[in-house]
């Protein structure tokens, strides 16, 4: 399942509601939609609303989900803003209601672009070989070292070297891609 | 392996600054006077910083969450792939004498065709709700509205004889364009009008101040 494209998940979501897709389309994008959830909204049981929302929107409209207009990520994009749009609006009326403290002002909705580049880099990464988004995510998100990367995977040294050199050529080709669509 | 090619294997773990400093110098002294490694390089650290602004947005949520959200999902009719195509012919058949008695009711409930203001003459839009208990659902297609500006954003609203219930928020892309879908609650089935207001933050939307740029009738289906 790993290996499959965001778009042949949301396909398999909206022909047979297949769950399993839906699920690693989760652990694609849920901690980005989380983290972008604490950072605009700032605050985490509405960040938990915001990945709720989004995916239960995939859930529901994953049919009218296009391909041909856009990438899965920018679609799943597109509704994380809005909804976060929606939430901060809606928090702003309630803390008005029943504060008179001024309100706390979460930071501004992405106003540099950049959730909307994490977005296309999750898109990106989603794409390369698993073996290759291993090594990465290993590194990166994992914040192994090189050796105790070596060790987990039971692989030699010189090869995860090696593999994680081709691995950041192949999310740079990914990227490059997304940039020519 | 020459050295060229050995060295050009560690570039990936030198832009992140995983080498030992042995091979970090070789790397180095190589780059020096090598072109081509240094250009991959370049290439491969635009990688990386990308990567780690990633690093820096993500955030790992509850785990629970996933168990909560992929549990809590609303039942939903799955579209068997037929066996056979007899099965589908037959099915049809049934179908057809289901709908023609007028045993289904139609998906769609009530639909709008929005209408440009004086704000947004080259506008457009089309609302469509289905019914999904306990809530509707609302699919919201819009074109042509001019990019809000830094403290604006688009309201849908419901409105009736005496007032008016925001159904959500949005922004458009750099066309003009969206397509959105939210859920509509069910005391919104009462509204017979449908407009989409221009709203700033962090002002909130006052009937006086109302600056619709698309409006419509809701028509039941």
């Amino acid at each position: 399942m790993n290996d499959v494209a965001d778009e042949v998940l949301v396909g398999r979501v909206a022909q047979a509601g297949d769950e399993r897709a839906l699920s690693e389309l989760y652990d694609r994008y849920a901690s980005l939609i989380y983290g972008a959830g604490v950072r605009y909204l700032g605050d985490r049981a509405l960040a938990e609303d915001l990945v709720q929302d989004v995916f239960t929107a995939v859930w529901r409209n994953a049919s009218g989900f296009d391909p041909g207009r856009a990438s899965f990520a920018t679609w799943v994009y597109r509704i994380t803003r809005n909804r976060a749009t929606d939430l901060i609006r809606r928090r702003r009326a309630r803390v008005r209601t029943v504060s008179s403290d001024p309100p706390f002002e979460p930071g501004e909705e992405d106003a540099t672009g950049e959730l909307s580049r994490s977005f296309d880099l999750a898109s990106a990464l989603s794409r390369i070989s698993p073996v290759h988004r291993e090594v990465l995510t290993l590194a990166y998100f994992h914040g192994l070292s090189q050796s105790e990367i070596s060790r987990r995977t039971d692989t030699p040294l010189g090869t995860v070297k090696s593999r994680t050199t081709a691995a950041l050529r192949a999310l740079r080709k990914s990227m490059l891609e997304d940039e020519g669509r | 392996m020459n050295e060229h090619l050995q060295l050009r294997d560690l570039l990936g773990p030198y832009v992140m600054g995983a080498l030992g400093p042995e091979e970090e110098r070789k790397v180095e002294e190589h780059l020096e006077a090598c072109p081509s490694c240094r250009e991959e390089v370049s290439d491969l650290r635009l990688a990386h910083e990308r990567l780690t602004d990633l690093v820096s947005m993500e955030e790992t949520p509850p785990r629970e969450l996933k168990d909560r959200i992929l549990t809590g999902m609303p039942r939903r009719e799955t579209r068997w792939v037929p066996l056979a195509a007899a099965a589908v012919l037959c099915a049809l058949a049934v179908l057809g004498v289901l709908y023609a008695s007028g045993f289904f009711a139609p998906d769609e409930v009530a639909s709008a065709n929005l209408q440009a203001t004086d704000l947004a003459p080259e506008a457009g839009g089309e609302l469509r709700v289905r019914q999904d208990d306990p809530n509707a659902q609302a699919e919201l297609e819009v074109w042509g509205l001019p990019q809000p500006g830094e403290d604006e954003y688009y309201e849908l609203w419901f409105g009736k004889e005496g007032g008016r219930m925001s159904a959500g928020t949005f922004t458009v892309d750099a066309q003009g364009r969206e397509t959105l879908y939210m859920s509509v609650p069910e005391e919104a089935s009462g509204y017979d009008q449908v407009g989409i207001t221009i709203e700033h933050f962090p002002k909130e939307p006052r009937m006086s101040a109302a600056k619709p740029v698309l409006t419509g009738e809701l028509e039941e289906s």
